[in-house]
């Protein structure tokens, strides 16, 4: 599959036109980590937008006192990170290949200026965007609420 | 399904074997002393009656034949604690099997998908044991097993076995990991949106947390996975076990009786409801 291919088979581009697929590859590059390698990188500039192909990816947290936690893992067609998206464009986590991994890397500032330019891809883009992050806070909320442990009152 | 002469008078049971599974988990091996030696269904849970003690509802969690019967109990409760200590040699009072079972022989054919949370696993051990014992009778199957810690994994050279066997795809994830924990991580509904099957084909087996099924139930339709094909264990504070007392209610359903395996459209709008 070319980089073209694959970047219009990704969800966003459903319903775009050729040129703005096009547009979109324009910005897309296949990048692979081998195992052990940082994605991402806490407080770094967030100048790239991930979609996972292969692997898995491990986002942490480095805690004071307790090292680095693994907040939770990504796997094949799950975005990594979202902080490219809105200012200060800086990590806030780190996201380490646990596995060779292969993604699609979009170069944050030209995706950006597409985005603004062409309201149509920035709504497509966006609304997987929301999906995500929308995914991701619910998951969050029920591990927030420990479900797995003793019934209060039974602790 | 061979169901008790007599629904609520206790057999006479002895613990033979005791195994610590986590913490706060652990695993009785109990024989009859007598000829009640009933069989059982995939799903079905017995009353046990620890004398002096107290009954509490515990589902099996050996395969349905070749196994001696295993019951996995949580040290949680008033009952269950003192349970947890004690020795093997006791002896207990057991009543069962009740309830409904795992609808296995209607996923013969499609794709079955897993989904465990906690210790939903156990009920489900005798379900995974069945399909695997047929696993020609099943497209893919799927266990999706979600829990606290790595130090809360249950069975867990029985899910080493499992992976090893390369016909199951195997996903483990805990909610808070140690560094040592290569495997994934985040809440097990999560995991459905990865695994490899074919919705339209799936049946859907669900245990744990009532909070996590609902959750699990509605990953499971948001994948495409037809609402009647998703079965959900149900657990509740079950007295009698024959659909007298009530106690174990949810809304319409007596849980003993008409569950604790219930489809989701006869849950439809109840797991939501504070009060039920």
């Amino acid at each position: 599959m070319t980089l073209r291919e694959r970047v219009e088979s990704q969800r966003f581009c459903q319903g775009l036109g050729e040129a703005q697929c096009g547009e979109l590859a324009a910005c897309a590059s296949e990048r692979c980590f081998a195992q052990g390698e940082f994605l991402l990188r806490q407080h770094a500039p967030a100048d790239t937008f991930y979609l996972v192909l292969e692997g898995q990816v491990q986002i942490r947290l480095a805690l004071p006192g307790q090292g680095l936690v693994t907040l939770e893992t990504i796997g094949p067609d799950e975005a990594v990170g979202w902080s490219w998206f809105a200012p200060p464009y800086r990590c806030q986590f780190d996201a380490l290949a646990t596995t060779p991994t292969r993604t699609l890397a979009f170069a944050a500032e030209p995706l950006r200026a597409l985005m603004e330019r062409d309201p149509t891809v920035g709504y497509a883009v966006l609304k997987v965007l929301v999906s995500t992050l929308s995914e991701r806070v619910q998951s969050c909320r029920l591990q927030v609420l420990d479900v797995y442990a003793p019934p209060a009152g039974q602790r | 399904m061979s169901a008790p002469a007599e629904p609520t008078l206790p057999a006479p049971y002895r613990i033979v074997a005791r195994r610590q599974d986590s913490a706060d988990v652990f695993t009785w091996t109990v024989e009859p002393l007598g000829e009640h030696a009933p069989t059982f269904l995939p799903g079905q849970f017995n009353m046990l009656y620890a004398y002096g003690i107290g009954e509490v509802p515990v589902s099996i969690s050996s395969a349905a034949a070749g196994e001696p019967l295993l019951h996995t109990i949580r040290a949680v409760g008033s009952v269950t604690r003192p349970m947890a200590a004690l020795p093997v040699g006791t002896v207990i009072g057991l009543r069962g099997p009740y309830g409904t079972a795992w609808p296995l022989a209607e996923a013969e054919g499609g794709d079955l998908v897993i989904v465990a949370g906690g210790l939903g696993l156990a009920p489900l051990r005798p379900a995974i044991l069945g399909a695997l014992a047929r696993r020609a009778q099943f497209g893919r199957l799927c266990l999706l097993y979600g829990t606290r810690s790595p130090a809360d994994v249950l069975f867990a050279d029985q899910l080493a076995a499992w992976r090893a066997r390369g016909d199951l795809e195997l996903r483990v994830t805990v909610d808070r990991a140690t560094p040592d924990w290569t495997d994934e991580v985040g809440v097990v509904t999560r995991l459905i949106a990865r695994a490899g099957f074919d919705p339209a084909r799936t049946t859907a087996f669900v245990c744990g947390p009532e909070i996590m099924m609902r959750f699990a139930g509605e990953a499971l339709l948001r994948r495409g996975v037809p609402a009647a094909a998703i079965h959900l264990s149900l657990e509740r504070n079950m007295k009698c076990a024959v659909g007298y007392c009530g106690h174990c209610q949810l809304g319409p359903h007596f849980i003993c009786r008409d569950g604790p395996v219930l489809a989701w459209p006869r849950l439809a709008g109840l797991l939501d409801v504070a009060e039920l």
